[in-house]
């Protein structure tokens, strides 16, 4: 050992090319082992969830920055770079996400794109929801510009899928969580849709609340009635087919000579009181020589030439009590020129065309007319003042059930309630005789229900 | 360090070469070597710096640098010592198969 110790004097010589190897050797291997380590410490992060990570090795020393998720993530992301074989010191330089008060995100939709906006709270979930807005959406382009935050409510990604798959019924609008409260704006794409999203929507997970501002295209409804080709066209749509069926009825009998072309769609989304609004529109239509119907959503469009001064005066005024209060009408009425006057013959002919279409209806036993003949009286009314020298009278005929003195009377006010409205119309009362004739004068026999109905009738009659 | 010998094995195994023929030279080696003022200087000097390997002191490079140093410098150390006790060893056998002093 002395011996060693006294020859390690003469050692040092060695030391000059030692150095010299040693300086080849840091010349070579400083950037493959940075290189390496920078590999490994990557390696060893892989499985943390980090944003942002940034690792730079100077020699043995790495120097970590990342932005963590979570105190524990950010504590072992620094431990496992530490933990890399060959690390001598870790500059840690990691911090935690910033925390967003309060968390918002959104969705946004214009007319070329959907934008995602506000906080996602882990890198994944971010992925998650731009797959889930391109799934949603097709070939429309999804802009990204979500950044990353802590504080989101629990069941955030849950929540904004589901909103994601909402935003594909939207023509434009915005759709927002901030922390646990959910706001949608805009418009639905489709009649529908608002329903659609609000059904939807209440398979929100537990704990967000939400305001639903959603508007909907208006619900259209549309009638046309043409003079020339004799046909009520009806176009838009119904909420049902019940509701459908009771328009095409009401249509049917309110318009006596007109073919009805049903051009109808059945889509949700209609407002509430829908066919209360639209079938005494219909009668009002009916009123008209030409005009339309315009429906959408609570307003309601009349618009064309009346009969006669009153009947425009009336329908200016207003579609009567049954027209639900919460629709709002516009009617925007011409009176139709006069037509040439007719002497007493063609004047009766007139009168026995129209009839000969559709009859005057009452109410069962009573002389009340039902609305549904309004139009044909009208018809009448212009057909009266067509020849305004003819005394004309109005008789009343009923079917023989009952007594005959009923009948009689009935017969006797069911022709006054005619010309009252004809006088009403503006027609010089005394033009007019009501006659009733009860079961006296039938047309068809009395044993079937449709002689019946046959005899039932008022008549006019050119004296 | 297992690492840093893993990743230099070469260039230690040279050092540790160049050790030992260091060390197998020296024991035949006429001269006093370094002086004994010089080498306390030296190896205070390579106290020092493994001191400051210990204590972390230098930063990235530098400190890598300074490991490595240290690193071929210990091979080099061993293999003084192995090539001079392989020379001493190696003389002193040969020494009595040799012819005899006279008297």
């Amino acid at each position: 050992m002395r011996g060693l110790f006294r020859l390690s004097s003469k050692w040092w010589p060695g030391v000059i090319p030692l150095v010299i190897l040693w300086a080849i050797a840091a010349w070579n291997n400083t950037a493959p082992l940075e290189a390496d380590l920078a590999a490994r410490s990557g390696a060893a992060l892989k499985d943390i969830t980090l944003d942002q990570t940034r690792i730079a090795v100077a020699g043995r020393d790495v120097t970590l920055g990342a932005d963590a998720f979570s105190e524990d993530g950010r504590r072992s992301a620094v431990a496992s770079v530490d933990a890399v074989a060959g690390v001598r010191l870790v500059n840690d330089e990691t911090r935690l996400v910033p925390e967003a008060k309060p968390f918002v995100w959104s969705a946004e939709r214009d007319v070329v794109r959907v934008t995602l906006g506000g906080s996602a709270p882990l890198p994944a979930v971010k992925g998650r929801l731009v797959d889930a807005a391109k799934a949603a959406l097709g070939g429309v382009e999804v802009a990204d510009q979500m950044g990353l935050a802590r504080g989101a409510p629990a069941r955030f990604e849950n929540a904004a899928i589901l909103l994601l798959e909402q935003i594909a019924r939207l023509k434009d609008g915005k759709i927002t969580i901030s922390d646990n409260k959910v706001s949608l704006a805009g418009m639905a794409r489709e009649l529908g849709g608002r329903e659609a999203i609000s059904a939807a929507l209440r398979n929100l997970p537990e704990g967000f609340s939400v305001t639903n501002d959603i508007k909907a295209p208006p619900y259209v409804f549309q009638a046309y009635k043409d003079p020339v080709a004799v046909t009520l066209t009806l176009s838009g749509y119904v909420p049902d087919s019940s509701t459908h069926a009771a328009i095409i009825h009401a249509a049917g009998r309110k318009f006596f000579s007109e073919k009805v072309v049903d051009n109808l769609k059945q889509s949700v989304g209609a407002p509430s009181g829908f066919a209360a609004a639209v079938v005494p529109a219909l009668g009002a239509l009916s009123r008209l020589s030409t005009g339309t119907l315009v429906v959408s959503d609570r307003e309601v469009k009349l618009s064309g030439d009346a009969l006669y001064d009153g009947a425009a005066a009336q329908l200016r005024a207003g579609l009567g009590k049954d027209f639900p209060q919460a629709f709002q009408y516009k009617a925007d009425i011409s009176v139709k020129p006069a037509s040439a006057p007719v002497d007493a013959s063609v004047c009766q002919q007139l009168f026995s065309n129209v009839l000969g279409k559709s009859k005057i209806r009452f109410d069962s036993g009573r002389a009340t007319i039902e609305s549904d003949s309004t139009g044909l009286l009208d018809r009448l009314v212009e057909t009266a003042l067509r020849c305004p020298t003819a005394a004309i009278e109005v008789a009343g005929h009923t079917d023989s059930d009952g007594e005959d003195a009923a009948n009689q009377a009935l017969s006797e006010k069911r022709a006054q309630a005619v010309v009252d409205y004809l006088v009403k119309a503006g027609l010089p009362a005394n033009r007019f005789t009501a006659v009733g004739y009860g079961s006296t004068e039938p047309v068809a026999d009395n044993e079937s229900d449709e002689g019946k109905a046959q005899n039932r009738r008022i008549e006019f009659l050119v004296r | 360090m297992a690492y840093l010998v893993m990743f230099h094995w070469g260039w230690l195994l040279a050092s540790l070469l160049l050790g030992l023929a260091m060390g197998w030279i020296a024991v035949v080696q006429r001269g006093d070597g370094v002086s004994k003022v010089l080498a306390r200087w030296l190896a205070g000097l390579a106290a020092a710096l493994v001191a400051a390997s210990i204590v972390r002191i230098l930063p990235g490079r530098f400190g890598y640098w300074l490991d490595l140093l240290l690193v071929m410098f210990a091979c080099y150390l061993v293999g003084c010592a192995a090539g001079s006790c392989l020379r001493g060893w190696v003389v002193s056998r040969n020494a009595p198969a040799g012819p005899p002093a006279g008297p």
